[in-house]
Protein backbone atom coordinates (compact mmCIF):
# COMPACT_ATOMS: atom_id res chain seq x y z
CA UNK A 1 0.00 0.00 0.00
CA UNK A 2 2.35 2.49 0.93
CA UNK A 3 4.10 2.32 -2.83
CA UNK A 4 1.27 3.58 -4.39
CA UNK A 5 1.75 7.38 -2.80
CA UNK A 6 5.27 7.20 -3.18
CA UNK A 7 5.01 6.35 -6.82
CA UNK A 8 2.59 8.94 -7.55
CA UNK A 9 4.89 11.96 -5.81
CA UNK A 10 7.28 10.48 -8.33
CA UNK A 11 5.46 11.38 -11.01
CA UNK A 12 4.05 14.96 -9.99
CA UNK A 13 7.99 15.95 -9.62
CA UNK A 14 8.81 14.01 -13.09
CA UNK A 15 5.52 15.78 -14.48
CA UNK A 16 6.94 19.09 -13.12
CA UNK A 17 10.11 18.94 -14.19
CA UNK A 18 8.84 18.03 -17.71
CA UNK A 19 7.05 21.05 -18.24
CA UNK A 20 9.94 23.31 -17.34
CA UNK A 21 11.82 21.42 -19.70
CA UNK A 22 9.27 22.36 -22.31
CA UNK A 23 8.06 25.35 -21.34
CA UNK A 24 10.56 27.44 -23.46
CA UNK A 25 9.20 25.29 -26.71
CA UNK A 26 6.12 26.05 -25.66
CA UNK A 27 6.15 29.79 -25.65
CA UNK A 28 8.08 29.76 -28.82
CA UNK A 29 5.61 27.70 -30.56
CA UNK A 30 2.76 30.12 -29.29
CA UNK A 31 4.46 33.20 -29.53
CA UNK A 32 5.40 32.50 -32.77
CA UNK A 33 2.16 32.72 -34.45
CA UNK A 34 0.73 35.78 -32.48
CA UNK A 35 0.63 39.55 -34.19
CA UNK A 36 1.72 42.50 -31.92
CA UNK A 37 -1.79 42.90 -30.49
CA UNK A 38 -2.03 39.03 -29.22
CA UNK A 39 0.98 39.39 -27.88
CA UNK A 40 0.21 41.68 -25.23
CA UNK A 41 -3.98 40.98 -25.20
CA UNK A 42 -2.81 37.11 -24.24
CA UNK A 43 -1.35 35.36 -21.62
CA UNK A 44 2.22 34.29 -22.73
CA UNK A 45 1.48 30.40 -21.95
CA UNK A 46 -2.04 30.96 -23.72
CA UNK A 47 -2.34 30.05 -27.65
CA UNK A 48 -3.79 33.39 -29.76
CA UNK A 49 -6.98 33.44 -32.04
CA UNK A 50 -7.08 33.44 -34.93
CA UNK A 51 -3.15 32.23 -35.13
CA UNK A 52 -1.08 34.01 -37.24
CA UNK A 53 1.62 33.22 -39.61
CA UNK A 54 2.46 36.32 -40.51
CA UNK A 55 5.09 36.81 -38.50
CA UNK A 56 7.18 33.88 -40.20
CA UNK A 57 5.91 35.41 -43.50
CA UNK A 58 7.33 38.60 -42.38
CA UNK A 59 11.26 36.96 -41.68
CA UNK A 60 11.17 34.33 -44.56
CA UNK A 61 10.67 37.56 -46.65
CA UNK A 62 13.54 39.09 -45.09
CA UNK A 63 15.97 36.40 -45.93
CA UNK A 64 15.91 34.73 -42.88
CA UNK A 65 16.13 31.37 -44.68
CA UNK A 66 19.02 31.82 -46.16
CA UNK A 67 20.89 32.17 -42.85
CA UNK A 68 19.31 29.04 -42.06
CA UNK A 69 20.39 27.46 -45.29
CA UNK A 70 24.02 28.74 -44.57
CA UNK A 71 24.14 26.51 -41.31
CA UNK A 72 22.71 23.54 -42.47
CA UNK A 73 25.63 23.37 -45.54
CA UNK A 74 28.09 24.65 -42.41
CA UNK A 75 26.55 21.63 -40.31
CA UNK A 76 26.63 18.85 -43.29
CA UNK A 77 30.50 19.99 -44.28
CA UNK A 78 31.71 20.00 -40.85
CA UNK A 79 29.72 16.97 -40.02
CA UNK A 80 31.06 15.24 -43.19
CA UNK A 81 34.78 16.55 -42.51
CA UNK A 82 34.59 15.25 -38.98
CA UNK A 83 33.29 11.71 -39.57
CA UNK A 84 35.89 11.29 -42.74
CA UNK A 85 39.45 12.62 -41.06
CA UNK A 86 38.59 11.16 -37.61
CA UNK A 87 37.97 7.81 -38.35
CA UNK A 88 41.12 8.14 -40.69
CA UNK A 89 42.89 9.22 -37.84
CA UNK A 90 41.62 6.93 -34.50
CA UNK A 91 42.23 3.84 -37.22
CA UNK A 92 45.89 4.87 -37.35
CA UNK A 93 45.69 5.45 -33.46
CA UNK A 94 43.85 2.33 -32.45
CA UNK A 95 45.52 0.16 -34.90
CA UNK A 96 48.85 0.61 -36.27
CA UNK A 97 51.78 0.97 -35.28
CA UNK A 98 54.15 3.63 -35.97
CA UNK A 99 57.04 6.25 -34.51
CA UNK A 100 55.83 8.58 -32.49
CA UNK A 101 52.27 6.98 -31.93
CA UNK A 102 51.80 7.68 -28.03
CA UNK A 103 53.49 11.32 -28.38
CA UNK A 104 51.32 12.50 -30.86
CA UNK A 105 48.36 10.79 -29.03
CA UNK A 106 49.37 12.47 -25.94
CA UNK A 107 49.18 16.08 -28.01
CA UNK A 108 45.96 15.35 -29.26
CA UNK A 109 44.75 14.28 -25.93
CA UNK A 110 46.07 17.75 -24.17
CA UNK A 111 44.76 20.29 -27.54
CA UNK A 112 41.24 18.91 -25.99
CA UNK A 113 41.30 21.28 -23.05
CA UNK A 114 42.24 24.50 -25.01
CA UNK A 115 39.88 26.70 -24.17
CA UNK A 116 37.53 28.75 -27.47
CA UNK A 117 38.36 31.99 -25.74
CA UNK A 118 42.24 31.35 -26.20
CA UNK A 119 41.81 30.12 -29.77
CA UNK A 120 39.39 32.42 -30.98
CA UNK A 121 41.77 35.60 -31.29
CA UNK A 122 44.73 33.82 -32.95
CA UNK A 123 42.59 32.18 -35.42
CA UNK A 124 40.89 35.24 -36.13
CA UNK A 125 44.91 36.51 -36.79
CA UNK A 126 45.93 33.94 -39.00
CA UNK A 127 42.37 34.13 -41.00
CA UNK A 128 43.18 38.22 -41.24
CA UNK A 129 46.77 37.46 -42.17
CA UNK A 130 45.65 35.20 -44.97
CA UNK A 131 42.81 37.51 -45.89
CA UNK A 132 40.39 34.64 -45.77
CA UNK A 133 38.04 36.71 -43.28
CA UNK A 134 34.13 36.52 -44.23
CA UNK A 135 34.50 33.90 -46.77
CA UNK A 136 33.28 30.44 -46.55
CA UNK A 137 36.87 28.82 -45.97
CA UNK A 138 37.87 30.86 -42.98
CA UNK A 139 34.63 30.05 -41.40
CA UNK A 140 35.01 26.52 -41.97
CA UNK A 141 38.77 25.29 -41.87
CA UNK A 142 39.38 24.83 -38.25
CA UNK A 143 36.41 22.30 -37.73
CA UNK A 144 36.62 20.72 -40.98
CA UNK A 145 39.43 18.40 -40.40
CA UNK A 146 38.29 16.03 -36.85
CA UNK A 147 38.57 17.28 -33.84
CA UNK A 148 40.42 15.76 -30.80
CA UNK A 149 37.21 15.09 -29.30
CA UNK A 150 36.04 12.92 -31.90
CA UNK A 151 39.08 10.75 -32.52
CA UNK A 152 39.49 10.03 -28.85
CA UNK A 153 35.87 8.66 -29.18
CA UNK A 154 36.52 6.86 -32.35
CA UNK A 155 39.83 5.55 -31.29
CA UNK A 156 38.64 4.28 -27.89
CA UNK A 157 35.52 2.66 -30.07
CA UNK A 158 37.64 1.02 -32.39
CA UNK A 159 40.02 -0.84 -29.52
CA UNK A 160 36.82 -2.52 -28.57
CA UNK A 161 36.34 -4.67 -31.87
CA UNK A 162 38.46 -7.82 -32.03
CA UNK A 163 41.40 -7.78 -34.38
CA UNK A 164 40.46 -11.46 -35.45
CA UNK A 165 38.25 -9.85 -38.00
CA UNK A 166 40.57 -7.88 -39.63
CA UNK A 167 43.28 -10.62 -39.17
CA UNK A 168 41.66 -12.79 -41.62
CA UNK A 169 40.88 -9.84 -44.02
CA UNK A 170 44.52 -9.34 -43.94
CA UNK A 171 45.43 -12.56 -44.55
CA UNK A 172 42.96 -12.65 -47.63
CA UNK A 173 44.89 -9.50 -48.87
CA UNK A 174 42.74 -6.71 -47.83
CA UNK A 175 44.80 -3.23 -47.63
CA UNK A 176 44.17 -0.53 -44.49
CA UNK A 177 41.43 1.15 -46.43
CA UNK A 178 39.38 -2.17 -47.22
CA UNK A 179 40.21 -3.05 -43.69
CA UNK A 180 38.45 0.47 -42.87
CA UNK A 181 35.70 0.41 -45.20
CA UNK A 182 34.41 -2.98 -45.25
CA UNK A 183 34.95 -4.17 -41.43
CA UNK A 184 35.66 -1.59 -39.18
CA UNK A 185 33.02 0.98 -40.21
CA UNK A 186 30.44 -1.05 -40.35
CA UNK A 187 31.03 -2.54 -37.13
CA UNK A 188 30.96 1.31 -35.27
CA UNK A 189 27.45 2.73 -36.43
CA UNK A 190 26.92 3.29 -32.98
CA UNK A 191 29.83 5.08 -32.20
CA UNK A 192 29.61 7.07 -35.98
CA UNK A 193 26.39 8.32 -35.03
CA UNK A 194 27.31 9.85 -32.03
CA UNK A 195 30.04 11.41 -33.13
CA UNK A 196 27.51 12.87 -36.04
CA UNK A 197 24.89 13.94 -33.47
CA UNK A 198 27.34 15.66 -31.33
CA UNK A 199 29.03 17.23 -34.55
CA UNK A 200 25.70 18.39 -35.67
CA UNK A 201 24.62 19.92 -32.45
CA UNK A 202 27.30 21.65 -31.58
CA UNK A 203 27.99 22.88 -35.40
CA UNK A 204 24.45 24.17 -35.80
CA UNK A 205 24.20 25.82 -32.29
CA UNK A 206 28.13 27.40 -33.25
CA UNK A 207 27.88 31.61 -32.50
CA UNK A 208 31.57 32.95 -31.78
CA UNK A 209 33.57 31.77 -34.21
CA UNK A 210 30.46 32.89 -36.97
CA UNK A 211 30.36 35.81 -35.66
CA UNK A 212 33.82 37.13 -35.25
CA UNK A 213 34.92 36.01 -38.69
CA UNK A 214 32.04 36.50 -40.81
CA UNK A 215 30.23 39.84 -41.46
CA UNK A 216 27.95 39.72 -44.93
CA UNK A 217 24.84 38.09 -46.03
CA UNK A 218 26.44 35.30 -48.24
CA UNK A 219 27.95 33.37 -44.86
CA UNK A 220 25.86 34.95 -42.21
CA UNK A 221 24.30 31.79 -40.18
CA UNK A 222 21.02 31.42 -37.90
CA UNK A 223 22.62 31.96 -34.77
CA UNK A 224 24.54 35.05 -35.95
CA UNK A 225 21.18 36.34 -37.73
CA UNK A 226 19.34 35.64 -34.45
CA UNK A 227 21.82 37.93 -32.07
CA UNK A 228 21.30 40.54 -35.02
CA UNK A 229 17.67 40.46 -34.89
CA UNK A 230 17.95 40.36 -30.87
CA UNK A 231 19.91 43.97 -31.16
CA UNK A 232 17.56 45.23 -33.75
CA UNK A 233 14.18 44.31 -32.78
CA UNK A 234 14.54 42.85 -29.59
CA UNK A 235 11.18 43.36 -27.97
CA UNK A 236 8.78 42.41 -30.80
CA UNK A 237 8.79 38.78 -29.30
CA UNK A 238 6.39 37.49 -31.95
CA UNK A 239 9.29 38.06 -34.67
CA UNK A 240 11.85 36.79 -32.92
CA UNK A 241 10.24 33.53 -31.11
CA UNK A 242 8.93 33.09 -35.46
CA UNK A 243 13.12 33.28 -35.69
CA UNK A 244 13.63 30.98 -33.11
CA UNK A 245 10.88 28.32 -34.37
CA UNK A 246 12.71 28.21 -37.28
CA UNK A 247 16.46 27.81 -36.00
CA UNK A 248 15.36 25.33 -33.73
CA UNK A 249 13.01 23.42 -35.60
CA UNK A 250 15.86 21.10 -37.41
CA UNK A 251 17.14 20.13 -34.32
CA UNK A 252 13.88 18.77 -32.44
CA UNK A 253 13.64 17.23 -35.56
CA UNK A 254 16.96 15.21 -35.07
CA UNK A 255 15.94 14.77 -31.85
CA UNK A 256 12.90 13.28 -32.71
CA UNK A 257 14.48 10.78 -35.19
CA UNK A 258 16.92 9.79 -32.84
CA UNK A 259 15.61 10.28 -29.52
CA UNK A 260 16.29 6.62 -28.19
CA UNK A 261 20.08 6.22 -29.71
CA UNK A 262 20.71 10.28 -28.36
CA UNK A 263 20.27 9.17 -24.72
CA UNK A 264 22.33 5.79 -25.00
CA UNK A 265 24.93 7.71 -27.00
CA UNK A 266 25.02 11.24 -25.45
CA UNK A 267 27.35 9.57 -22.43
CA UNK A 268 29.04 6.69 -24.41
CA UNK A 269 32.23 8.71 -22.95
CA UNK A 270 32.28 10.72 -20.08
CA UNK A 271 33.54 13.68 -22.41
CA UNK A 272 32.68 16.72 -23.48
CA UNK B 1 63.64 2.65 -38.82
CA UNK B 2 61.51 -0.26 -37.23
CA UNK B 3 57.73 -0.32 -37.44
CA UNK B 4 57.95 -2.41 -34.40
CA UNK B 5 60.59 -0.56 -32.36
CA UNK B 6 57.79 1.17 -29.87
CA UNK B 7 55.29 -1.97 -29.45
CA UNK B 8 54.49 -2.51 -26.24
CA UNK B 9 53.64 -6.02 -25.05
CA UNK B 10 49.65 -4.65 -23.87
CA UNK B 11 48.72 -3.93 -27.79
CA UNK B 12 47.06 -6.74 -28.96
CA UNK B 13 46.32 -5.03 -31.99
CA UNK B 14 48.25 -6.61 -35.35
CA UNK B 15 50.77 -4.62 -37.18
CA UNK B 16 48.75 -3.58 -40.32
CA UNK B 17 52.10 -3.83 -42.34
CA UNK B 18 50.64 -6.97 -44.02
CA UNK B 19 50.76 -10.69 -44.48
CA UNK B 20 54.69 -10.87 -44.89
CA UNK B 21 55.94 -8.63 -42.49
CA UNK B 22 59.59 -9.99 -42.45
CA UNK B 23 60.48 -8.35 -46.12
CA UNK B 24 57.98 -5.07 -46.11
CA UNK B 25 59.63 -3.89 -41.96
CA UNK B 26 62.69 -2.61 -43.39
CA UNK B 27 61.00 0.40 -44.76
CA UNK B 28 59.43 2.91 -43.44
CA UNK B 29 55.78 2.20 -43.19
CA UNK B 30 54.13 5.90 -44.57
CA UNK B 31 50.15 4.31 -44.06
CA UNK B 32 49.54 6.13 -40.87
CA UNK B 33 51.16 9.23 -41.21
CA UNK B 34 49.00 9.59 -44.70
CA UNK B 35 46.36 8.39 -42.52
CA UNK B 36 46.82 10.88 -39.57
CA UNK B 37 48.16 13.92 -41.85
CA UNK B 38 44.80 15.99 -42.50
CA UNK B 39 43.94 15.99 -38.51
CA UNK B 40 47.05 16.35 -37.88
CA UNK B 41 47.29 19.72 -39.99
CA UNK B 42 44.09 20.52 -38.15
CA UNK B 43 45.33 20.21 -34.97
CA UNK B 44 48.90 21.52 -35.74
CA UNK B 45 46.99 25.20 -37.83
CA UNK B 46 44.32 24.84 -35.63
CA UNK B 47 44.70 24.26 -32.21
CA UNK B 48 48.79 24.31 -31.35
CA UNK B 49 49.72 27.15 -33.01
CA UNK B 50 46.70 29.40 -32.10
CA UNK B 51 48.12 28.26 -28.57
CA UNK B 52 51.39 29.83 -29.09
CA UNK B 53 50.68 32.56 -31.09
CA UNK B 54 48.43 33.59 -28.23
CA UNK B 55 51.25 33.36 -25.66
CA UNK B 56 53.31 35.41 -28.31
CA UNK B 57 51.31 38.27 -28.88
CA UNK B 58 50.25 38.62 -25.02
CA UNK B 59 53.75 40.16 -24.88
CA UNK B 60 53.08 42.77 -27.26
CA UNK B 61 51.11 45.73 -27.73
CA UNK B 62 48.95 45.35 -30.79
CA UNK B 63 46.05 47.11 -31.51
CA UNK B 64 43.60 47.13 -35.02
CA UNK B 65 45.55 48.09 -37.88
CA UNK B 66 48.96 49.16 -36.29
CA UNK B 67 51.56 46.80 -36.62
CA UNK B 68 52.88 45.02 -32.83
CA UNK B 69 55.66 46.26 -30.42
CA UNK B 70 57.13 44.20 -27.91
CA UNK B 71 56.32 44.67 -24.87
CA UNK B 72 57.55 42.04 -22.38
CA UNK B 73 55.22 41.54 -19.52
CA UNK B 74 53.72 44.86 -19.87
CA UNK B 75 49.91 43.91 -20.65
CA UNK B 76 50.53 40.89 -17.52
CA UNK B 77 51.34 43.97 -14.98
CA UNK B 78 48.43 45.87 -17.06
CA UNK B 79 46.43 43.20 -15.69
CA UNK B 80 47.41 42.46 -12.27
CA UNK B 81 45.86 46.10 -11.75
CA UNK B 82 42.77 45.77 -13.67
CA UNK B 83 40.31 46.55 -11.63
CA UNK B 84 37.68 45.35 -14.52
CA UNK B 85 39.50 42.45 -15.53
CA UNK B 86 39.35 41.36 -11.27
CA UNK B 87 35.64 42.21 -11.66
CA UNK B 88 35.49 39.64 -14.13
CA UNK B 89 36.69 37.22 -12.26
CA UNK B 90 34.68 37.94 -9.45
CA UNK B 91 31.51 37.53 -11.52
CA UNK B 92 32.73 34.21 -12.88
CA UNK B 93 32.92 32.67 -9.80
CA UNK B 94 29.23 34.19 -8.83
CA UNK B 95 28.22 32.66 -11.76
CA UNK B 96 30.07 29.56 -10.95
CA UNK B 97 28.56 29.50 -7.21
CA UNK B 98 25.34 30.48 -8.97
CA UNK B 99 24.47 27.85 -11.52
CA UNK B 100 26.91 24.48 -10.57
CA UNK B 101 25.30 23.69 -7.26
CA UNK B 102 21.97 24.04 -8.47
CA UNK B 103 22.39 22.40 -11.91
CA UNK B 104 24.06 19.11 -10.15
CA UNK B 105 21.53 18.65 -7.11
CA UNK B 106 18.64 19.00 -9.77
CA UNK B 107 20.72 16.42 -12.03
CA UNK B 108 21.43 14.09 -9.28
CA UNK B 109 17.78 14.42 -8.21
CA UNK B 110 16.17 13.54 -11.58
CA UNK B 111 18.54 10.43 -11.95
CA UNK B 112 17.51 9.22 -8.36
CA UNK B 113 14.15 9.48 -9.56
CA UNK B 114 14.44 7.91 -13.28
CA UNK B 115 16.51 5.26 -11.54
CA UNK B 116 13.46 3.94 -10.07
CA UNK B 117 11.29 0.60 -11.58
CA UNK B 118 8.60 2.63 -12.66
CA UNK B 119 6.53 3.32 -16.17
CA UNK B 120 7.72 5.61 -18.64
CA UNK B 121 11.13 6.23 -17.28
CA UNK B 122 12.59 6.30 -20.53
CA UNK B 123 10.57 8.61 -22.12
CA UNK B 124 11.48 11.85 -19.20
CA UNK B 125 15.03 9.87 -19.76
CA UNK B 126 14.79 11.31 -23.37
CA UNK B 127 12.71 14.25 -22.15
CA UNK B 128 14.70 15.61 -20.10
CA UNK B 129 18.19 15.72 -22.27
CA UNK B 130 16.30 17.81 -25.11
CA UNK B 131 17.13 21.53 -23.59
CA UNK B 132 20.99 19.89 -23.85
CA UNK B 133 20.23 20.13 -27.64
CA UNK B 134 18.84 23.18 -27.43
CA UNK B 135 21.00 26.66 -29.28
CA UNK B 136 22.11 28.72 -26.49
CA UNK B 137 22.28 31.78 -28.70
CA UNK B 138 18.16 31.25 -29.49
CA UNK B 139 17.42 29.90 -25.68
CA UNK B 140 18.81 33.55 -24.76
CA UNK B 141 16.47 35.23 -26.66
CA UNK B 142 13.48 32.71 -25.66
CA UNK B 143 14.56 33.32 -21.87
CA UNK B 144 14.87 37.12 -22.74
CA UNK B 145 11.03 36.78 -23.39
CA UNK B 146 10.41 35.04 -20.84
CA UNK B 147 12.04 37.24 -18.35
CA UNK B 148 10.32 40.16 -20.02
CA UNK B 149 9.45 42.85 -16.97
CA UNK B 150 5.92 43.95 -18.13
CA UNK B 151 4.42 40.91 -20.60
CA UNK B 152 6.84 37.83 -19.48
CA UNK B 153 5.58 34.61 -18.84
CA UNK B 154 7.51 34.63 -15.09
CA UNK B 155 6.31 38.06 -13.65
CA UNK B 156 3.06 37.28 -15.53
CA UNK B 157 2.73 34.07 -13.78
CA UNK B 158 4.32 36.17 -10.61
CA UNK B 159 1.04 37.95 -11.22
CA UNK B 160 -1.32 35.54 -10.61
CA UNK B 161 -0.05 34.83 -6.98
CA UNK B 162 -0.33 38.86 -6.76
CA UNK B 163 3.93 38.88 -6.43
CA UNK B 164 5.27 42.02 -8.61
CA UNK B 165 8.14 40.23 -10.57
CA UNK B 166 11.65 42.61 -10.51
CA UNK B 167 13.24 43.79 -14.39
CA UNK B 168 14.97 40.64 -13.87
CA UNK B 169 17.38 41.38 -16.77
CA UNK B 170 18.23 45.18 -16.29
CA UNK B 171 18.39 45.01 -12.33
CA UNK B 172 22.20 44.38 -11.18
CA UNK B 173 20.62 42.06 -8.32
CA UNK B 174 18.95 39.66 -10.71
CA UNK B 175 20.56 39.80 -14.29
CA UNK B 176 23.39 36.99 -12.91
CA UNK B 177 20.89 34.82 -11.42
CA UNK B 178 18.55 34.92 -14.22
CA UNK B 179 21.16 33.63 -16.89
CA UNK B 180 22.70 31.23 -14.52
CA UNK B 181 19.25 29.88 -14.36
CA UNK B 182 18.99 29.31 -18.32
CA UNK B 183 22.47 27.31 -17.45
CA UNK B 184 20.80 24.99 -15.39
CA UNK B 185 17.57 24.66 -17.45
CA UNK B 186 19.80 23.74 -20.30
CA UNK B 187 22.40 21.27 -18.95
CA UNK B 188 20.53 19.71 -15.75
CA UNK B 189 18.96 17.11 -17.76
CA UNK B 190 22.24 16.28 -19.57
CA UNK B 191 24.31 15.87 -16.57
CA UNK B 192 21.21 13.80 -14.86
CA UNK B 193 22.63 10.82 -17.44
CA UNK B 194 25.86 11.02 -15.83
CA UNK B 195 24.30 10.49 -12.20
CA UNK B 196 21.95 7.88 -13.51
CA UNK B 197 24.88 5.72 -15.33
CA UNK B 198 26.64 6.34 -11.75
CA UNK B 199 23.91 5.13 -10.07
CA UNK B 200 23.41 1.80 -11.82
CA UNK B 201 26.64 0.90 -11.47
CA UNK B 202 26.32 0.84 -8.08
CA UNK B 203 25.87 -2.92 -6.77
CA UNK B 204 22.05 -3.43 -5.49
CA UNK B 205 23.49 -6.19 -3.10
CA UNK B 206 24.31 -2.72 -1.31
CA UNK B 207 21.18 -1.74 -0.61
CA UNK B 208 19.95 -5.42 0.12
CA UNK B 209 22.20 -5.64 2.81
CA UNK B 210 21.62 -2.18 4.46
CA UNK B 211 17.93 -2.93 4.34
CA UNK B 212 18.53 -6.34 6.19
CA UNK B 213 20.82 -4.00 8.57
CA UNK B 214 17.15 -1.97 8.52
CA UNK B 215 19.18 1.35 7.43
CA UNK B 216 16.95 3.79 6.35
CA UNK B 217 16.73 5.55 3.14
CA UNK B 218 17.94 8.13 3.65
CA UNK B 219 21.34 6.58 5.48
CA UNK B 220 21.39 4.18 2.68
CA UNK B 221 21.85 7.34 0.23
CA UNK B 222 24.18 9.21 2.37
CA UNK B 223 26.50 6.27 3.31
CA UNK B 224 26.31 3.94 0.31
CA UNK B 225 24.93 6.06 -2.83
CA UNK B 226 26.77 9.43 -2.19
CA UNK B 227 30.28 8.09 -1.73
CA UNK B 228 29.83 5.33 -4.55
CA UNK B 229 28.56 8.55 -6.61
CA UNK B 230 32.18 10.05 -5.63
CA UNK B 231 33.82 9.60 -9.44
CA UNK B 232 30.61 10.69 -11.12
CA UNK B 233 30.12 13.74 -8.77
CA UNK B 234 34.05 15.03 -9.14
CA UNK B 235 33.65 14.71 -13.00
CA UNK B 236 30.38 16.30 -13.95
CA UNK B 237 31.73 19.01 -10.86
CA UNK B 238 34.76 19.52 -12.88
CA UNK B 239 33.64 19.58 -16.38
CA UNK B 240 30.66 21.88 -15.66
CA UNK B 241 32.79 24.31 -13.41
CA UNK B 242 35.46 24.54 -16.98
CA UNK B 243 32.37 24.86 -19.08
CA UNK B 244 30.97 27.66 -17.00
CA UNK B 245 34.11 29.43 -16.84
CA UNK B 246 33.09 29.95 -20.85
CA UNK B 247 29.57 30.63 -21.19
CA UNK B 248 29.35 33.33 -23.79
CA UNK B 249 26.41 33.19 -26.16
CA UNK B 250 23.40 33.52 -23.49
CA UNK B 251 25.22 36.60 -22.10
CA UNK B 252 25.33 37.72 -25.11
CA UNK B 253 21.90 38.01 -26.07
CA UNK B 254 20.47 38.25 -22.49
CA UNK B 255 22.55 41.00 -20.91
CA UNK B 256 25.73 42.02 -23.09
CA UNK B 257 27.53 41.79 -20.11
CA UNK B 258 25.03 44.30 -18.22
CA UNK B 259 23.73 46.13 -16.26
CA UNK B 260 26.57 48.25 -15.05
CA UNK B 261 28.80 45.36 -15.62
CA UNK B 262 27.06 43.11 -13.55
CA UNK B 263 27.17 39.98 -15.70
CA UNK B 264 30.21 40.42 -17.56
CA UNK B 265 32.36 36.99 -16.80
CA UNK B 266 36.20 36.92 -17.73
CA UNK B 267 35.38 34.84 -21.30
CA UNK B 268 32.72 38.28 -22.06
CA UNK B 269 35.68 40.61 -21.36
CA UNK B 270 37.80 39.04 -23.04
CA UNK B 271 35.99 38.73 -26.91
CA UNK B 272 35.12 42.29 -26.04
CA UNK B 273 38.62 43.58 -25.47
CA UNK B 274 39.95 41.84 -28.53
CA UNK B 275 36.95 42.48 -31.18
CA UNK B 276 35.20 45.50 -29.67
CA UNK B 277 38.06 47.19 -28.31
CA UNK B 278 40.61 45.60 -31.03
CA UNK B 279 43.35 45.48 -28.48
CA UNK B 280 45.03 41.52 -29.43
CA UNK B 281 47.89 41.89 -27.17
CA UNK B 282 45.83 42.97 -23.90
CA UNK B 283 42.96 40.13 -25.18
CA UNK B 284 45.80 37.67 -24.88
CA UNK B 285 47.56 38.01 -21.93
CA UNK B 286 43.38 38.11 -20.88
CA UNK B 287 43.02 34.91 -22.33
CA UNK B 288 46.76 33.46 -20.95
CA UNK B 289 44.96 33.97 -17.54
CA UNK B 290 41.46 32.08 -18.21
CA UNK B 291 43.70 29.45 -19.86
CA UNK B 292 45.86 29.46 -16.56
CA UNK B 293 42.39 28.78 -14.71
CA UNK B 294 40.89 26.15 -16.78
CA UNK B 295 44.48 24.11 -16.81
CA UNK B 296 44.64 23.93 -13.18
CA UNK B 297 41.14 22.39 -13.11
CA UNK B 298 41.90 20.28 -16.40
CA UNK B 299 45.05 19.11 -14.28
CA UNK B 300 43.22 18.12 -11.49
CA UNK B 301 40.47 16.20 -13.15
CA UNK B 302 43.13 14.06 -14.88
CA UNK B 303 45.34 13.36 -11.76
CA UNK B 304 41.98 12.44 -10.08
CA UNK B 305 40.59 10.18 -12.67
CA UNK B 306 43.98 8.36 -13.81
CA UNK B 307 42.47 7.66 -16.90
CA UNK B 308 39.42 8.85 -18.66
CA UNK B 309 36.48 7.06 -17.38
CA UNK B 310 33.37 5.18 -19.81
CA UNK B 311 30.01 5.42 -18.77
CA UNK B 312 27.61 3.63 -20.26
CA UNK B 313 23.70 3.35 -19.97
CA UNK B 314 21.93 -0.05 -20.65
Amino acid sequence: MRTIPKKSLIYVALVVGAALTLFPYLLVALTAFKDRGQLFSTAPWLPAFPPTTSNIDKLIDSGFLTYVGNTALMTTVLTLGQLVFTTFAAYAFARMKFKGREFLFWCYLATMMVPNAVTMIPLFLIMREMELVNTWFGLLAPYLLGTPYGIFLMRQFFRTIPADLEDAARIDGAGPLTVLWRILLPLSRPALGTLAIITIVTTWNNFLWPLIITSSDDTKVATVAIATLKQNIGSDYNLMMAGSLIALLPMVLIFLFFQRFIVRSVVLTGLK
Amino acid sequence: MKTTTIAKPRETAPDTTGPAPAKRRRKLNLTPYLFLAPSLFGVLAFLLLPVAIVAVVSLFKWELLDSPTFIGLENYRKLAGDGDVRHSLWVTVLYVLLSIPVQTVIALGLALLLNQKIRGVKFFRALFVVPWMATPIVMGVVWTWIFDPANGALNKFLGVFGVDGPNWLSDTAFALPAVAAVQVWQYAGYNMLFFLAGLQGIPGELYDAADTDGASKLRQFVHITLPLLNPTMFFVLVTNIIGSFQVYDTLYVMTEGGPDKSTEVLNFRIVQTAFQEFDFGYASAMAMLLFALILVFTVVQVRFFNRRTTYDIS
